[in-house]
Formats: C-alpha cells, sequence, structure tokens
C-alpha cells in the first residue's frame, strides 16, 4: 500500500501525460501501416495484390469501355497488413501513415482509393494493354541488347520478338 | 424559528439549493484529483453539472418487470433523506443546525437513508444483477453501521460526561463544547475513534475498494443498473450530497473550530476542510487500492474500524470511571 | 435555450461497449482510449459505464457474429434516446476479413442505423477518439 502511495504522489508531481489529440496533431511512426494509396503509373495491373489481400478490399476490374483498369481498395474492410505492399513487384501500392480513418455513415462506400489504370496499344499489333516499367523489363529479359522497345509490346508480340533474336533486328 | 427561515435554512441555505452546488463541487474535484494522481487531465471540475443537466434530458425507461411506484419514487427518497441531514448538521459561524438535541441520532438514521433508497429501487427494478447489487449493498451497510454506531456513542460519552454526567447526542452541544473546550480530536482517547470514522466514510459512499455493490465491471453497476435519465440523475445528486453531509458530520464532530467571526471567511474555511477530509478518505485510498469481495470488505469493516472505535470507548470510559 | 443545452450536453457524452463477436482487438483499443493516461477521453467529459441504460454513444466491435446478433439488438434498444451508434474496427462495418463466412450474419448497418464508422484493424486509438468526437457532434444536434 505504501508503495502505491509513493507512485501516485509521483505522478501528482509529475503532472499529466496526456497528448491533446483532437485538438492538436499527434504524430506518427514513419512505418505506421495507415491508408493506401496506389501508384496508377507504376502499376502493371498483375492482379497480385488483389490475390493476396486479406479482406478483399481490393478489386481490379477492366473499365466498361476497355480503355483501362479500375484500380479500387475499399478501406472500410482493409486490415492494413501491408501484403500488397509487399507483393507488389513494381511498388506501385504504398501504406501511408495516415491513421485519420473516421468517416460518418454517408460515405461508407465512397471510403476507397479509386485509380485507373490505362492502356496503351501494343506498338507492335496494336492490341491495347497495360505497359510494364523499364525496370520490369530489365528484371526479365537481362540488361543487354536494346530492350527499350519491349516496355510498350503486348507479352505475345514480345514473345515473337525475342524468338527471332531480339529488338534490334525487328 | 419561524417558517420562512425554516424554509430558507431546509431549501436554499446551508440545505437545499447551496447544499446541491457544494456536494457536486466536492465529486467534480474528486474526479480531477483522482485523474490527476493517474498522470491524466481528468474532466473540468463542473462536469458533474453537466452531467446532471445532460441526464435530465435524456429518455427514462422504465423495465417492464419493475414496480413503477417503488422505482420512481426510491431516487427521491435517499435524495431527501440525504437534504434532510445536511440540514441538521451545524456548521460553526454559519449556520446552528435545526434541532438542539438527539440529532446525531437523526443523522445516524438519516444516513442509511440513500443506501436504503439504492435497495428499495433495486429491488423494484426486477433485474438480477440490481438484486445481487442489492444484497451486497445491505451486507455492507451492516457493517459499517456497527463502529459508526460506536463512534457517535463514543463522541457523545465524551462529550456529555464533561457536561451533564450523561451521554449526550446533540450536535450542537458538541460543537459548543469543542469550541469552548477544544477539539476533540487533540484528546488522545479519540483518536482511534477518529480514525475509525475515517475508514466507514469510503464504505458509505460506495467508492473503489468497497464500490461492491456498484461494481461495473462484474455486475454492470448493480442498483443503479435499470436506471436512466432523471432517475439516475437524482441518484448522482445524492452521491454529492451523500460526500457533503460525511465530511460535514466529520467536521462537526471532531474539528469544528471556525475562522474569525466573518461568515465568509468561515465558509470557505469550512470547504476547504471538507476537501481535505474529502482527498484524505476517498480520493486518495480509491487511486490506490483495489476493489475488495463482499467477504472481505464485510470482515474489514467488522475487524479494524470496529476494534479501533471501541478501544476508543472503553479508553473514554476509562477516563471517566464508569 | 436549445443552443445553450446543445453546448452543455456535448461535454458529457457517456460511453458504452458492445462486442458483438470481436476478436478482442478492437476491444483492447477502446479500453485503451479510455484507461491509459497518453489518450484519456475522460478529458472530453467521456465515461465508460456498465450499463447501457446510462449511455449516450455506442462502440460496437466485432462482426455480428450470428448467435450474438439477437442480444446485440436487445442491447441496443435499451439504451435511452437520443443516441449515436459508432461501428469500430473493419468487422461491424463490412464484415472484414470474416465477410460471407458461415457464422456472420450480416454487416451491423443491416440491423441498425450506424452514425460513424472507424475502420482499422484493430483502429489506433487516435482514430477512435476521432470517431468519438464526430459522433458527439453528431448526436448533441438530437437535442
Amino acid at each position: 500500500m505504501s508503495k502505491f502511495l509513493k507512485v501516485i504522489l509521483k505522478n501528482l508531481i509529475k503532472g499529466p501525460s496526456t497528448i491533446k489529440y483532437p485538438f492538436e496533431d499527434s504524430p506518427a511512426p514513419e512505418k505506421l501501416r495507415g491508408k493506401i494509396v496506389h501508384n496508377a503509373d507504376a502499376c502493371v495491373a498483375c492482379h497480385l495484390c488483389e490475390y493476396v489481400c486479406a479482406g478483399g478490399a481490393i478489386k481490379m476490374q477492366e473499365s466498361e469501355d476497355k480503355k483501362g483498369i479500375d484500380f479500387v481498395v475499399w478501406h472500410d474492410t482493409c486490415t492494413f497488413c501491408g501484403l500488397c505492399e509487399y507483393y507488389c513487384p513494381t511498388k506501385a501500392i504504398h501504406l501511408t501513415n495516415d491513421y485519420h480513418t473516421a468517416h460518418l455513415q454517408a460515405d461508407k462506400y465512397n471510403y476507397v482509393e479509386k485509380t485507373f489504370v490505362k492502356k496503351q496499344p501494343c506498338t507492335c499489333c496494336g492490341e491495347p494493354i497495360v505497359p510494364i516499367s523499364l525496370a520490369m523489363v530489365e528484371q526479365i529479359y537481362g540488361k543487354e541488347g536494346d530492350i527499350r522497345g519491349l516496355s510498350k509490346m503486348c507479352p505475345q508480340c514480345r514473345r515473337k520478338i525475342l524468338w527471332k533474336g531480339g529488338v534490334s533486328k525487328l | 424559528m419561524n417558517v420562512a427561515e425554516f424554509f430558507v435554512n431546509v431549501f436554499i441555505f446551508p440545505g437545499g439549493l447551496f447544499a446541491i452546488m457544494l456536494g457536486l463541487l466536492l465529486t467534480g474535484l474528486d474526479r480531477k484529483i483522482y485523474a490527476r494522481l493517474q498522470r491524466r487531465v481528468g474532466p473540468p471540475i463542473y462536469q458533474p453539472w453537466l452531467d446532471v443537466v445532460k441526464l435530465s434530458q435524456k429518455e427514462t425507461i422504465i423495465p417492464k418487470t419493475a414496480n413503477y411506484t417503488a422505482f420512481r419514487l426510491a431516487p427521491l427518497l435517499g435524495f431527501a433523506g440525504m437534504l434532510a441531514a445536511i440540514a441538521i448538521i451545524p456548521v460553526t459561524g454559519i449556520y446552528s443546525g435545526l434541532y438542539q438535541s438527539g440529532d446525531l441520532l437523526v443523522v445516524l438514521y438519516l444516513l442509511s437513508a440513500p443506501a436504503l433508497a439504492l435497495a428499495m429501487g433495486a429491488a423494484a427494478s426486477g433485474s438480477p444483477y440490481s438484486s445481487i447489487g442489492l444484497s451486497r449493498e445491505i451486507s455492507i451497510m451492516l457493517a459499517y453501521e456497527i463502529p459508526m454506531l460506536i463512534v457517535f456513542l463514543t463522541v457523545g460519552m465524551r462529550v456529555g460526561m464533561e457536561i451533564g454526567g450523561t451521554a449526550i447526542f446533540s450536535l450542537s452541544s458538541i460543537v459548543n463544547f469543542q469550541l469552548s473546550q477544544g477539539s476533540l480530536l487533540l484528546d488522545l482517547p479519540m483518536l482511534p475513534a477518529f480514525l475509525a470514522f475515517l475508514i466507514c466514510i469510503p464504505g458509505i459512499l460506495g467508492v473503489v475498494p468497497f464500490d461492491i455493490p456498484e461494481a461495473e465491471t462484474e455486475i454492470t453497476e448493480g442498483p443503479l443498473l435499470e436506471y436512466s435519465g432523471s432517475g439516475l440523475a437524482m441518484f448522482k445528486l445524492t452521491g454529492g450530497l451523500k460526500m457533503l453531509v460525511l465530511s460535514a458530520l466529520t467536521v462537526a464532530l471532531f474539528f469544528p473550530m471556525g475562522l474569525g467571526s466573518f461568515w465568509l471567511v468561515n465558509l470557505l474555511w469550512f470547504i476547504f476542510k471538507c476537501v481535505v477530509i474529502m482527498f484524505f478518505t476517498t480520493t486518495l485510498i480509491r487511486a490506490m487500492q483495489a476493489r475488495m469481495r463482499i467477504e472481505q470488505a464485510y470482515k474489514f469493516y467488522l475487524l479494524f474500524p470496529t476494534a479501533l472505535a471501541l478501544i476508543s470507548l472503553v479508553l473514554t470510559a476509562i477516563s471517566f470511571r464508569i | 435555450m436549445g443552443e445553450l443545452l446543445q453546448n452543455i450536453v456535448k461535454k458529457s457524452p457517456w460511453i458504452y461497449r458492445i462486442n458483438a463477436g470481436s476478436c478482442n482487438g478492437c476491444d483492447v483499443e477502446m479500453a485503451t482510449t479510455a484507461l491509459i493516461p497518453r489518450y484519456d477521453v475522460e478529458r472530453l467529459g467521456c465515461r465508460y459505464c456498465g450499463s447501457p441504460k446510462h449511455a449516450d454513444i455506442v462502440l460496437i466491435s466485432g462482426p455480428v457474429t450470428a448467435v450474438v446478433k439477437d442480444k446485440v439488438l436487445r442491447v441496443y434498444d435499451e439504451i435511452p434516446n437520443p443516441k449515436v451508434v459508432v461501428a469500430v474496427g473493419i468487422c461491424p462495418i463490412s464484415g472484414g476479413v470474416f465477410r460471407e463466412s458461415y457464422s456472420i450474419a450480416n454487416q451491423l448497418d443491416a440491423y441498425i442505423p450506424v452514425d460513424v464508422n472507424v475502420p482499422g484493424c484493430p483502429p489506433r486509438p487516435q482514430a477512435i477518439i476521432d470517431g468519438i468526437a464526430m459522433a458527439i457532434e453528431i448526436w448533441r444536434k438530437k437535442f
């Protein structure tokens, strides 16, 4: 009992340790997994994030006009586990440290991160595809030769060209 | 005493309105200091007023199983008992009390009014949790009434033997005796009785080591479970008044000294004494103790305060050679 | 008078927690907001109460399992008006990782009018405080 007396009297002298949160912002640690942002330019639409998502929060669907792919994260069913960021080959998905997730019921179905991944015609056959980044191409085909042109082709055309002997022979 | 003065004393000052304000102030201070002891900011001191206003605006739900009359009447009963008690207790330099003889016994009976009201409300509400709370409330009441009675007897005997050769249960004579002869606290045989009375206070108030009847984590606030809205507001007011009555009673029984003759100084001095008593009996104990079980509390009250009070009684009796 | 009452009332919201089959993660975070000195909701006038009849703001966690559904509805009905519901965690909002499970009845807002959602698994204590602040704003307008 005397031990507790000492503790609480010390507490009285030290003063409150409460943060002033709703009236003053409280910084979050850098590594905190909060709301998701998606970089549509880096995305290759591989659907890996959709596959690993534990809460089923990520949805990738071809848009109605078939000009690209709709990417949607519904934060109301996201567990903020970070698996999508871990498995993303191009690091297009990033979990920010923004934790301000409270919202009104009216916004329930609008509480999403929505981006549009645009399709471009294949430089070889004209089929609309999602271009892959140069870094990806290097990762797959190595750094030798002229591989720059491969990044804007559809997989079939890439295969054909490589069989013929590389981009330089085109 | 004429009728107008009586009504002013009971309903405005020092009973009634003023007592309610002071009681809520004590509750607010208690919550604030309690939070500070735990390194929290805590609610503002005026929080109990806000709570009472809010509760009075909320919907009042009466359970289907409840006895309507008893359920609605119970909060009023405890509240009225406490209002009557505060009008009886004299405050030095401000107020001399309503009656001149036997009022200590009346206070003893009135002090059990809130507990009985709680028990009545709990029985009327028809909830199983409430009935567990009711049985606990009554058993802890039985436990703390015994030492309290012995303390009153000791004080009455100590003062009465000095004045007239028989025990006196008049608060005004006890206060006047101390004003002329010095505080009872300076008298060594009375010290155990004082301690015993202080130990009884948290039990009567029902705060943490002895809040077994209202344990919110195990029996979800027990007797208060079915109360909502204005009935609950009444119980909150009664809680504040109970704190005031007990501090005022301690002041009147053991150190009623005033400070000069100006009434405002006396009033502030009285409030200061009340806050000090509240801090040591309620806030400090609440912050460092965990809740007891009912049989532990029962044993505790029948052992320590009763033993202390009995020591005091015997010492007083020996000093008068009865 | 109405304005004054609203200003008084907004400083005294009492909070009640319902666990609708939660994994206890959100419950711990809710207890944290109340009990740990760092977050202390009591400075906003809040108080966690043990009885639903004393409550103003209800925090519900858990995916509303089929077994607990009727009990949640019953406890919700016992809370006196005006009341505000806050769904804490992704489970009551959408079902979260348990969505479309055989033991989940439906989302919470299929049974009870929800006012504020605080997603997270579990949400940060600061996010819960945010949610409570939003709920207070809604609640005071009901007086």
